[in-house]
């Protein structure tokens, strides 16, 4: 078991330089009312992530920011309470690796 | 779904920081709220208003002995995370299993109420006549574990195995369910979401520190793999799930030991 916090690679881009987001509430019920837009169900095939948006491994719920995501950043899955880091996955898709 | 921000101050939840968000997720306050979301407005477990349907004689006795089942591996996961309460090696682990009983008491009531509606007159009896044996096995080892003071083990057994093979298998058994088993369901795998990911955080922090246990759960998981793996195939048979998907199936809770570091 790997530490990711210790291999992951940072994002060099200066946060100015980040897409930022509203975020609409998304129907996701399942952590109190304030944090509820930060979470949305997978909807399967035919889904997509946004810029913003990486899948938790543990639970599988899409997790949103206001911020674009990049490797490096650390993240929250509140309805399963996992800590998480983004990574660039072998696909090029941003995935996130839990740190424990 | 989104849109650029217009220049207002969003609140950021991944800006917490690490402490502050792990007090906050395993409190009663934060379990309060969240489960104010999907369970105000339900009675056992489903909306008052869904309607039942009735089921031909023996897809309703198929269903029996799945929710007999459901019933025996929710008695197991009570009576393991109020065991360990006692055991816990932090106020914030107490605190949250005890948020775990209040879930695993609901799930049992739940269950137990749709096998009343489905006609069954003592469903307590029942669940003894239909239990799966590899199930009860499993059930008598993990009690062991708790009452041998096996921190560890124990969560390992109850909210890694345990609780990601519930959350497996009512996932899947919820999308073609009748729709009050199906509301039931979705219920009961909106608690387990927390379940998983409390077992599956707290063992990674412990192996972070503690590298040398990884080989005594390495043997935990050996000797309860086939009793999981024995119920998850017993059970997608009565569900009618065909042979590839019940491998997929089998496969959830094996990712989560990989994360932790044990191999299969």
């Amino acid at each position: 078991m790997t530490d990711p916090l210790e291999s992951a690679e940072i994002s060099e881009k200066p946060d100015t330089q980040r897409q930022r987001f509203v975020l609409d509430e998304t129907g996701f019920d399942e952590v109190p009312k304030r944090f509820r837009k930060f979470y949305r169900k997978w909807r399967g095939p035919g889904d997509s992530l946004a810029a913003n948006e990486v899948i938790c491994p543990v639970c599988k719920v899409v997790i949103r920011s206001t911020r674009e995501l990049r490797p490096g950043d650390r993240i929250y899955c509140m309805p399963c309470m996992s800590r998480l880091i983004v990574v660039m996955g072998e696909t090029g898709m941003l995935e996130a690796l839990v740190a424990y | 779904m989104k849109s650029k921000e217009s220049g207002s101050a969003a609140v950021e939840v991944h800006d917490l920081d690490p402490q502050e968000f792990l007090e906050q997720v395993h409190s009663f306050e934060f379990w309060f709220e969240a489960v104010e979301g999907y369970l105000s407005g339900l009675t056992f477990g489903f909306r008052p208003d869904t309607v039942d349907i009735t089921l031909p004689d023996l897809d309703r006795d198929r269903l029996i002995t799945v929710l007999c089942n459901y019933c025996v591996g929710e008695t197991a996961a009570l009576e393991g995370a109020s065991g360990l309460i006692a055991i816990a090696p932090n106020r914030m682990a107490k605190i949250f299993l005890s948020t775990q009983v209040v879930d695993e008491g609901r799930h049992l009531e739940v269950l137990l109420h749709r096998l009343r509606m489905l006609g069954v007159a003592d469903p307590e009896a029942e669940m003894e006549r239909r239990a799966n044996r590899s199930l009860q096995l499993f059930k008598r080892r993990l009690l062991e574990l708790v009452s041998s003071k096996d921190w560890e083990a124990a969560i390992f057994a109850q909210n890694v195995i345990l609780e990601a093979l519930e959350f497996t298998v009512f996932q899947n058994h919820a999308r073609d369910a009748d729709p009050i088993t199906r509301e039931v369901l979705l219920g009961i795998v909106k608690d387990e979401r927390r379940h998983i990911g409390f077992g599956e955080n707290e063992l990674g922090r412990r192996l972070k520190t503690a590298p040398h246990i990884r080989a005594r759960l390495g043997q935990v998981k050996k000797e309860l793999d086939h009793l999981v793996l024995d119920t998850l195939e017993e059970t997608m048979k009565e569900l009618n799930v065909d042979a590839g998907e019940r491998e997929k199936l089998g496969r959830s809770y094996l990712e989560a030991a990989a994360r932790l570091g044990l191999q299969p």
